[in-house]
């Protein structure tokens, strides 16, 4: 009998040859450019328990990664976020004295989606991050370093960034107007910065191109995730795709128990070229 | 910039508004001849079904569009929505035929909105998900219930049923895809700035100086 099925689940398909060859390529060019800047691999499992991440990720988050029982009776997910994965790994071993750590990390991570908007899809990452340094520089690097990557790979990269800390700033009436962008602009809200982010988003706006990076303050989400300061995006030519993202995340690693300052991005390999 | 317009229901509203905001929309003439895709005024217009504008925007293969509430929140459609407009609305009603049984079953277009109403109101009832003519659900007793829009009722009249309960409130609403407003930020913003002249000329009357065009 010959199997008839061809498809496969939604969202994952096999690379042959050609695509492998070209995937490989890419990589190790990606991999050399972060040795390059100091960056050492870490490899992550492709599955894990979802309780210790229940307090950082939302629920929603959390919905849209494939979720199991195994074979203990423990509940466990496949990768789909390798951020908070990096910090639950690494933490039980964070030795102050070592810091600042430079770790990048790639693989395939899987997201499922219950919406009928077809986004089931597995991704190839590969992502960097730069543990215990809480200055601005280390933001500044991250986000130059991305875009370095990204002009490795002939990509014009345009960032917009905010500083997720200003929706602390806001009330939930006036965040609810900034998510919808029914009301409340960019101006409006640049009128109730603290003088500490004020003159924060000053320091970073000074040291980035002002051709490639863009502010935007009314650039919030109903759910800001773990990230606490930073949070940026990179597109390329085709501007409605999110080639890369990233920011700072200084409270993940406290949750497994290593108080230590993080940011980092992450490229979805298959958007380049 | 790409502009998704919502065939059916909807449509012609939506043209209307485009153009009362000043922009050159395709006209009767283009829309006889079945294509989908037009070019006017350095816009690409098309031309969608209704429930597939919030997909064409949350992948980015459209900017801008207009959908209803009900096909925004079945999608879970994650696109920005600056302007609730003032045409097109109606109710998702929770109908059935009188003297039905107790909520068990409910037949409807939007099995998640569906699911989540019922969750909300603590109902335990099975949700059957279909493609159209929903009312007959309840006229055959296929379901116990239908959730349904409802615009003027006459459907509901002309089946004998009865509006049990509101489900929600549905207005269509302009919708914005996230990384087109990331990245094309001062033309959406011109964008839903004219729209919004032409849905609510009140709010514009305001700093001396700021000219509503």
């Amino acid at each position: 009998m010959v199997e008839k099925k061809l498809r496969y689940p939604t969202g994952v398909r096999p690379l042959l040859v050609e695509e492998t060859a070209r995937r490989r390529r890419i990589e190790s060019r990606f991999v050399s450019i972060l040795e390059d800047a100091a960056f050492a691999e870490v490899v992550l499992p492709i599955i894990d328990y979802v309780d210790p991440y229940a307090a950082i990720l939302s629920r929603e988050t959390s919905r849209s990664s494939y979720r199991f029982v195994d074979r203990e009776g423990e509940l466990v997910s496949i990768r789909s976020d390798f951020t908070p994965m990096v910090a639950r790994a690494l933490a039980p071993t964070l030795n102050p004295s070592q810091l600042p750590l430079r770790i990048f990390y790639r693989g395939d991570v899987i997201r499922c989606d219950a919406s009928r908007l077809g986004m089931n899809r597995e991704l190839f990452q590969i992502g960097a991050e730069i543990v215990g340094d809480p200055s601005l520089d280390t933001d500044i690097e991250v986000m130059n370093l991305a875009v370095t990557i990204a002009r490795e790979f002939n990509i014009q990269a345009r960032v917009v960034y905010n500083d997720t800390s200003i929706a602390a700033l806001l009330s939930d009436e006036e965040r609810n107007a900034v998510v919808t962008k029914r009301a409340l602009t960019p101006s409006d809200i640049a009128r109730r910065l603290t003088p500490d982010i004020a003159a924060r988003l000053e320091e970073i706006a000074a040291q980035l191109d002002p051709a490639t990076f863009a502010l935007h303050l009314d650039d919030l989400d109903e759910d800001t995730g773990y990230y606490t300061g930073i949070r940026f995006r990179l597109f390329g030519s085709d501007s409605r795709k999110v080639i890369a993202q990233g920011g700072r995340y200084d409270a993940v690693y406290q949750r497994f128990g290593a108080p230590a300052a993080a940011a980092g991005f992450t490229f979805t390999i298959d958007d380049l070229d | 910039m790409r502009i998704a317009i919502p065939k059916g229901r909807l449509q012609d509203r939506t043209l209307a508004l485009f153009a009362a905001a000043g922009y050159d929309t395709p006209g009767d003439a283009d829309l006889r001849s079945r294509r989908l895709v037009f070019q006017r005024g350095g816009i690409e217009w098309i031309f969608v079904k209704d429930c597939d504008v919030p997909v064409y925007i949350e992948h980015g293969a459209a900017d801008v569009g207009v959908a209803g509430l009900d096909q925004i929140l079945e999608h879970n459609c994650s696109a920005y929505q600056p302007i609730e407009l003032d045409f097109g609305r109606c109710r998702m009603m929770l109908i059935a035929a009188p003297g039905a049984p107790p909520l068990t079953k409910v037949a409807t277009k939007y099995p998640r909105i569906a699911r989540q109403w019922l969750e909300s109101r603590g109902v335990r009832a099975e949700v059957i998900p279909l493609g159209g003519s929903v009312e007959l659900a309840a006229v055959l007793e296929l379901t116990s219930h239908v959730i349904d829009l409802v615009e003027t009722g006459e459907t509901v009249r002309v089946h004998k049923l009865e509006l049990q309960d509101l489900v929600a409130e549905i207005s269509p609403r302009l919708i914005v895809g996230k990384n087109a407003y990331r990245t094309e930020t001062s033309k959406i913003r011109t964008l839903i700035g004219r729209i919004e002249n032409i849905v609510m000329p009140s709010v514009v009357e305001a700093p001396a100086g700021a000219v509503a065009r």
